[in-house]
């Protein structure tokens, strides 16, 4: 049982930072909002995790932010996709494109035999 | 009734419990101390702080006046512990502790435990580590200390060189505690000061033990006197080998500059004419040198900043990648040195040694 949750704990963190990017491609948001999304999609369970990764990123010139006022409280850092953060992301698709499609393949080649 | 204490959170005033604020300062020094290798540890640790504030202000519009304990573990728990962060490192080392745990019992560690500490609290991780009563291994080394020599220094060595124990995850190693949820939870959520008692609650202490507490306790209280004492009476001296010290840097930076001269006489069996024509050998030697006497220096120097804080720890793969670079300058170096022509034979009869039989 323990061996099946870290296991899907590691799947689930591969696909973070292509998760982070696809949701950072529609529009800016801020660290709160992506963790929302996040949560609504099971991806994360704590929400410390998402912090290393967007500052990663964002050292990495994959992000950029700007500070933007807030009606409820102090301003706040809405991240955005950098030119080369789309780069990354087409590069991103084109991998669980063919990670979906061979174990896709591999589970109906299984399933006929 | 509970003291409480104003804080500012992310750029927002907070008041907060007493024992909230302890919990909350001590679950972000441990969240500074997990990033501390990481590359923009400081801005992870002020989102995180933005986001903790966010949270608390959730409670603050449902009406709530204070942050109290309560509030901090449900945010803290919802952040999620340091050992439950870091992305990709941090995942292989978790795994390599869960490896631990599953084998013959969790391996412990030797650190030094600052929670417990007369001087740099040596004594105590290694009694920690070998599973010993702290008081004894401390008379053990007063009483020693008298007799055998070089005691004082190995004991100052170990407080440079071995790492104070400071998260939860290196607390229980040094315990031998299995590194589980469980345990990480009780240290971090009681406060890292009470990881000792919970780790000693079980043992009773014996009259004996008691009795070589105060001794030990005096014993310490007269070293870090005589310390200070040493310390103010050696400002005069520490202004001296400052001047020495610089005296010196004057001193090897006229050496460096005749260190050819000094080679030429040093080393006459060596043609050094024919040197001339293999300018890339003198060279690619001379590298070699430097590199083979430059970075166990720039090891040393790195030991003493980081001891001092001042520096930050190398990663594994740096300090790999330099011995590894050390040792290959000291290979090329001597395969290199085969190569050097010598004068012919004719230089050895003139030889000093050749002159005694006379």
């Amino acid at each position: 049982m323990k061996d099946i949750e870290t296991t899907k704990s590691q799947m689930r963190k591969g696909m973070l930072e292509y998760c982070i990017l696809l949701l950072l491609h529609r529009e800016a948001s801020y660290a709160s909002d992506i963790i929302a999304r996040l949560k609504e999609a099971k991806l994360i369970v704590v929400e410390g995790t998402l912090y290393p990764l967007l500052t990663r990123l964002k050292n990495e010139e994959m992000l950029s932010y700007e500070w933007v006022e807030s009606t409820q409280g102090p301003p706040r850092k809405y991240y955005r996709l950098t030119p080369q953060g789309e780069e990354l992301l087409d590069g991103l698709q084109t991998a669980w494109d063919e990670l979906s499609d061979t174990v896709n393949h591999l589970r109906t080649k299984l399933l006929i035999q | 009734m509970k003291k409480t204490l104003t804080v500012n959170l992310g750029g927002t005033v907070y008041h907060i419990d007493e024992d909230a604020y302890v919990l909350l300062d001590n679950y972000l020094k441990n969240l500074h101390y997990h990033f501390r290798q990481r590359e923009g540890a400081e801005e992870i640790v002020r989102d995180m702080e933005a986001r903790i504030a966010e949270l608390f202000d959730e409670y603050l519009r449902q009406g709530l006046k204070v942050i109290t304990i309560h509030e901090a573990e449900t945010v803290i728990a919802r952040m999620g512990k340091p050992e439950e962060l870091g992305d990709e490192e941090a995942a292989t080392t978790e795994s390599t502790y869960a490896a631990a745990a599953q084998g013959e019992g969790p391996r412990r560690r030797l650190f030094r435990n600052e929670d417990d500490r007369v001087l740099g609290g040596v004594a105590s991780g290694i009694a920690a580590y070998m599973g010993w009563e702290v008081v004894y291994v401390r008379l053990a080394l007063l009483l020693l200390g008298f007799f055998v020599q070089g005691l004082i220094v190995a004991y100052l060595v170990c407080w440079m060189v071995i790492p104070a124990a400071k998260t939860a995850t290196e607390k229980l190693q040094m315990q031998g505690k299995p590194v589980n949820m469980e345990n990480i939870g009780k240290t971090v959520t009681d406060g890292f000061e009470r990881v000792n008692e919970y780790v000693h609650s079980g043992e009773t202490r014996s009259f004996l033990a008691r009795v070589g507490n105060v001794i030990v306790q005096m014993a310490g209280f007269i070293i870090k006197l005589a310390l200070v004492l040493i310390a103010i009476c050696c400002t005069p001296v520490l202004v001296a080998v400052l001047f020495v010290f610089f005296a010196l840097l004057l001193m090897g930076v006229g050496l460096t500059a005749s260190l050819p001269v000094v080679f030429y006489h040093a080393f006459p069996f060596i043609d050094w004419n024919s040197i001339g024509t293999q300018p890339l050998l003198a060279i690619i030697l001379a590298l070699c040198g430097l590199l083979a006497v430059g970075l166990p220096i720039v090891g040393l120097l790195q030991l003493v900043f980081q001891s001092l804080k001042m520096w930050r720890p190398m990663s594994t793969g740096v300090k790999v990648g330099l011995i590894l670079l050390w040792m290959v300058a000291i290979a090329i170096g001597l395969v290199l040195l085969l190569q050097v022509p010598f004068v012919g034979e004719s230089y050895f009869p003139n030889d000093s040694r050749f002159y005694g039989n006379f």
